[in-house]
């Protein structure tokens, strides 16, 4: 039996060093990068041959990256809340509920999705100046949210249609009002699909480049990738390679301890009670 | 339990986060937005001209992106939505036809262009006016090269063809004997062909910038360049670089010659100072024997913003920002080459920064890119059109070139 | 047995839940794409605001009749069906990785979406650097960077490092449903592991699989970074989203670039609705036809 046993953990952990060195080692090259010092940069090594920490002390030093950080962790956290929440909201109903409108919302957030944003920047740069919110944080925000929203909706309304309908007939017939069906009964059993596009979301907000730089103008709301743009060289022609590598690195730092906290989350299945009677 | 180490490690980080990102003092008075991006040194002149301006206004730096089509895609965004706090901006060169066009700079008359003229370096001044207005004031220019390594080619080549056959030789040892040179698909690439063709005495567009001027020379240069692409000369990896390539190539030992701006010399005495003993420079190798190379200049331009509300102010800040000791200043410290015909001969200057005089030389002759508000276009469709450089068939690209510069000049079709 | 369909209260509850996405929806996005839809219908240059004429579908003629529009489209749609494709075998593959091991479960979950989460400019530039001659540690005596094909291999490459955690943990939170009891019932039935995977629980995780392939091939459709960064679309490389960023930034061309734009909505909104087809989620209560036994 522990032979068995044994040989099922050994089985599992090589298959988990493959996954492991598929998703890494790229990762440490651009962490080899962060480590290189400018002149060894493109020695065409992976490993550094003098590894030095400069790049990390320059961009932690530099408000030029700090204040985005800030600004990064912030809209993020706050567009992933609102738009989970308001999209499972949306996915519920689209998901259980019959309505008149109910495909025309579904077709509005896929084509919000599909919509190529580099063509809708210039109008919402518009609207923002004129509404004062060109360069604040909810100027990012509402976009991010809105932009979020067809893949919470939809992410949402699949995980919701796998729970079988059974589970809210029977709080129905225990008295309980749709409302409390969904918040006491549904949402807990669709955590895992809740964390899952929560974690999505926030990656999506986090890692946008293109609303980023154009609906920001200063460090008051500027974000991370668009601050990335704005890191110098030694001179015009030479990009900051490490520096960029290094601010790479910090900032997905924050993701890693996202998701580190929530996948926990993300748990095997429906006990069996749940669903019998 | 657990949340109080939480609380406090938030409160810290709070508390640091807030000491390090404390908003600067704002100006009060008359504040002049400055957008550019961002040169090293460039803080001291600022400070420099808004002690000159003794509180009548403070200029304020807006950063924008590092790279030139990032900024260009800040500016137009912005000034296409009239913005009024965008008092003075950094132009890259080619861009002073297209924002003079479609009026979004200011132009410059009487006496400010006067002084904008004067001392100017042919070159630069090129790169100031579009259909004989001056648009913007040069802050400081910038040409390429021939750099070589003196242990592989101990007597420079004075033109292409013994360039070309000097790498062939080098191959043929087994030395480095690459041609490091810009031939990816992007402006470096235009800037090439531009200096090709030029210095053959050919042309991209006609004087006015409203036609396409191929014709034979355009073949001439062409075919240089696929000879070029298809000897010993070419890295195989021509096709995909950029300045930084072509650097990395050389410090990295594989190139023997390379066609760069002046800033490889500062970054070699940084990257491998073992190198710099034997890396030189001289002018860029000609197409013709005889006739010197005609050498595209690069450069940044100011001008002053067509929503500002303090144009005159602006003006006067400008003529501040890029005045001779401030120009001498920045190419002391960050290596840029100065638009002052007179700061040439000045003699701090020589001492430590040898490249001057065979700058000065080719600044003499040198071309602007051509003038067109639709450089953009001409620039994405010709960069297009030469890629890759080993399929280029002189006649047949040519005749393509002629036609899609054309298309681009009337923004007609689809940009590739 | 279901309740009486749309009544009243079920109405009601719906339209409030989803007001505020549709609101935000409609408040941020509508005039956005009402209006670039109206810039496709004139010729529009962002250099000559006063010159902005009605053209009706001449900008649609100009594109499609472009070897440009095509190429580009060739090229895009070869990298969104191979890439989704790798991505949705590998992403089923990590999913069942990141759900059965046991052993460092929490630490492969996290490792595993490394990948997703860093900012794609970086990574592609980092793979850009890796495979460029005499910077980087991957390329050899060629420039794979320089040649067609091999370019592509290397931005399908790229894409699939990139997004399959996305396809991963979108399955992932799919799989996690399956209810055991009834992978345990047929397990006793003498059905092996792959029967068991077949038959219940992939026609169980269609809802699942259907959004991670939609949203997937949605976005791949609309490749931009990885291509800008690696080749910036040299050498037959540029995708759709390249084209319309030259027209519309670069050119400042309003027309086409709006243009463009809705052609790439029609073209995905094609692909969306194929894979709708092909990937048909039955009714909700279908699967369930296993747990009445």
């Amino acid at each position: 039996m522990t032979q068995r046993t044994t040989r099922r953990h050994v089985g599992w952990a090589l298959i988990d060093l493959l996954v492991v060195a598929y998703a890494l080692v790229p990762v440490l090259w651009i962490v080899s990068l962060s480590l290189k010092s400018n002149e060894t940069m493109t020695d065409g090594r992976f490993f550094p041959r003098d590894p030095t920490l400069r790049h990390y002390v320059d961009i932690l030093n530099d408000g030029a990256f700090l204040r985005p950080l800030l600004n990064s962790i912030g809209i993020a956290l706050i567009s992933t809340v609102i738009a989970v929440v308001i999209g499972g909201l949306a996915a519920y109903a689209i998901a259980r509920l019959e309505f008149p409108g109910r495909k025309t919302l579904v077709g509005a957030a896929l084509l919000i999705a599909i919509f190529p944003q580099i063509a809708l920047v210039t109008p919402l740069f518009r609207i923002e100046i004129a509404l004062g919110l060109f360069d604040t944080w909810p100027g990012l925000i509402l976009p991010y949210v809105t932009f979020a929203l067809p893949l919470a909706i939809y992410a949402l309304a699949a995980f919701f249609r796998e729970l079988p309908r059974e589970l809210e007939k029977a709080a129905l017939m225990d008295g309980a009002t749709p409302f409390q069906a969904f918040r006491y009964v549904i949402v807990p059993l669709a955590m895992p699909g809740v964390v899952t596009t929560s974690i999505l979301v926030f990656i999506f907000c986090w890692n946008d480049f293109l609303f980023a730089i154009s609906l920001t103008s200063t460090t008051a709301s500027r974000t991370v990738p668009a601050a990335l743009a704005f890191f110098t060289g030694s001179s015009q022609f030479e990009d900051p390679t490490g520096s960029i590598a290094a601010a790479a690195v910090v900032i997905t730092i924050p993701i890693v301890l996202f998701v580190l906290f929530f996948q926990r989350r993300i748990v095997a299945g429906l006990t069996s009670g749940a669903v019998k009677g | 339990m657990k949340r109080r180490p939480c609380v406090s490690v938030l409160v810290l980080l709070g508390s640091w986060l807030a000491t390090i990102t404390a908003c600067a003092p704002v100006p009060d008075g008359i504040v002049l937005g400055l957008y550019k991006y961002q040169e090293n040194y460039f803080d001291e002149v600022l400070a420099r001209c808004n002690a000159e301006a003794a509180g009548r206004y403070t200029i304020e730096q807006h950063i924008l992106p590092r790279d030139a089509d990032g900024q260009r895609e800040q500016l137009v965004r912005r000034l296409a939505a009239r913005d009024q706090t965008m008092d003075i901006v950094g132009l890259d060169v080619t861009w002073i036809a297209e924002f003079a066009e479609a009026g979004w700079i200011l132009p410059w008359t009487g006496a400010d262009s006067m002084a904008a003229v004067e001392d100017m370096l042919p070159g630069p001044l090129a790169t100031m006016t579009w259909q004989d207005t001056v648009f913007a004031v040069a802050a400081n220019t910038n040409v390429q090269l021939l750099w070589y390594r003196t242990d592989l080619v101990p007597e420079p080549p004075q033109t292409w063809d013994e360039m070309l056959v000097m790498a062939d030789s080098l191959a043929a040892a087994g030395k480095p004997h690459v041609i490091a040179f810009t031939g990816a698909q992007y402006e470096g690439l235009v800037v090439g062909f531009n200096t090709l063709l030029e210095s053959y005495g050919g042309s991209l567009l006609s004087e006015d910038g409203t036609e396409s001027a191929v014709d034979e020379r355009t073949v001439q240069a062409l075919a240089l360049l696929q000879r070029f692409a298809t000897s010993a000369g070419a890295s195989p990896a021509v096709g995909n670089a950029h300045e930084a390539e072509a650097q990395a190539q050389m410090e990295n030992g594989y190139a023997a010659f390379q066609l760069n701006w002046p800033y490889v010399w500062a970054a070699m005495q940084v990257n491998n100072p073992a190198m710099m003993d034997v890396f030189a420079f001289t002018h860029y190798p000609a197409v013709v024997p005889g006739r010197p190379a005609r050498v595209t200049t690069g450069g940044l331009d100011y001008a002053v913003g067509a929503y500002s509300r303090y144009p005159e102010l602006a003006r006067e800040a400008i003529l501040c920002l890029r005045s001779r000791e401030n120009q001498k200043f920045m190419t002391l410290n960050a290596g840029t080459p100065p638009t002052f015909r007179s700061l040439y001969d000045d003699p701090e200057l020589q001492a430590a920064y040898p490249m001057l005089d065979v700058i000065q030389d080719q600044l003499e002759h040198a071309v602007p890119r051509p003038r067109t508000p639709f450089y953009q276009n001409v620039s994405t469709v010709v960069s297009h059109v030469l890629s890759p450089l080993r399929q280029i068939e002189p006649e047949a690209t040519a005749r393509e070139l002629d036609e899609r510069i054309q298309d681009a000049l009337e923004s007609r079709g689809l940009l590739p | 047995m279901s309740a009486a369909r749309g009544t009243g209260a079920e109405r009601r509850l719906a339209l409030l839940l989803c007001a505020p996405a549709a609101a935000f929806m409609l408040v941020v996005a509508a005039f956005p794409i009402v209006y670039a839809l109206w810039l496709s219908l004139h010729r529009a240059d962002m250099r000559a605001p006063d010159q902005t004429a009605f053209i009706g579908f001449g900008n649609y003629l100009t594109v499609l009749s472009s070897p440009i529009w095509w190429d580009a489209f060739g090229v895009t749609l070869f990298v969104t069906v191979v890439s989704t494709l790798l991505e949705l075998i590998l992403g089923m593959a990590l999913a069942l990785v990141m759900h059965r091991t046991i052993v460092a479960r929490g630490l492969v979950r996290t490792v595993a979406l490394i990948p997703y989460g860093l900012v794609t400019v970086v990574a592609a530039f980092s793979l850009r650097y890796a495979w460029t001659q005499h910077t980087g540690w991957l390329a050899g005596a060629s420039a794979p960077l320089t040649q067609t094909w091999s370019s592509i291999a290397i931005i399908v490459l790229a894409e699939v490092w990139k997004t399959t955690p996305f396809m991963a943990l979108l399955l992932l939170a799919g799989l996690v449903l399956v209810p055991q009891d009834v992978l345990n019932a047929a397990s006793m039935d003498g059905a092996t592991s792959w029967q068991r995977f077949r038959r219940i629980t992939l026609p169980l995780m269609k809802p699942a699989i259907l959004v991670a392939v939609l949203f997937r091939a949605i976005d791949a459709f609309r490749i931009f970074d990885n291509i800008y960064v690696l080749t910036n679309g040299a050498h037959g490389t540029a995708s759709v989203s390249i084209v319309a960023y030259n027209n519309l930034i670069r050119g400042l061309n309003l027309g086409i670039g709006s243009t463009l734009s809705v052609l790439i909505v029609i073209a995905i909104a094609l692909i969306a609705f194929l894979l709708s087809r092909l990937l048909r989620s039955d009714a909700p209560d279908a699967p369930r036809a296993w747990r009445q036994r």
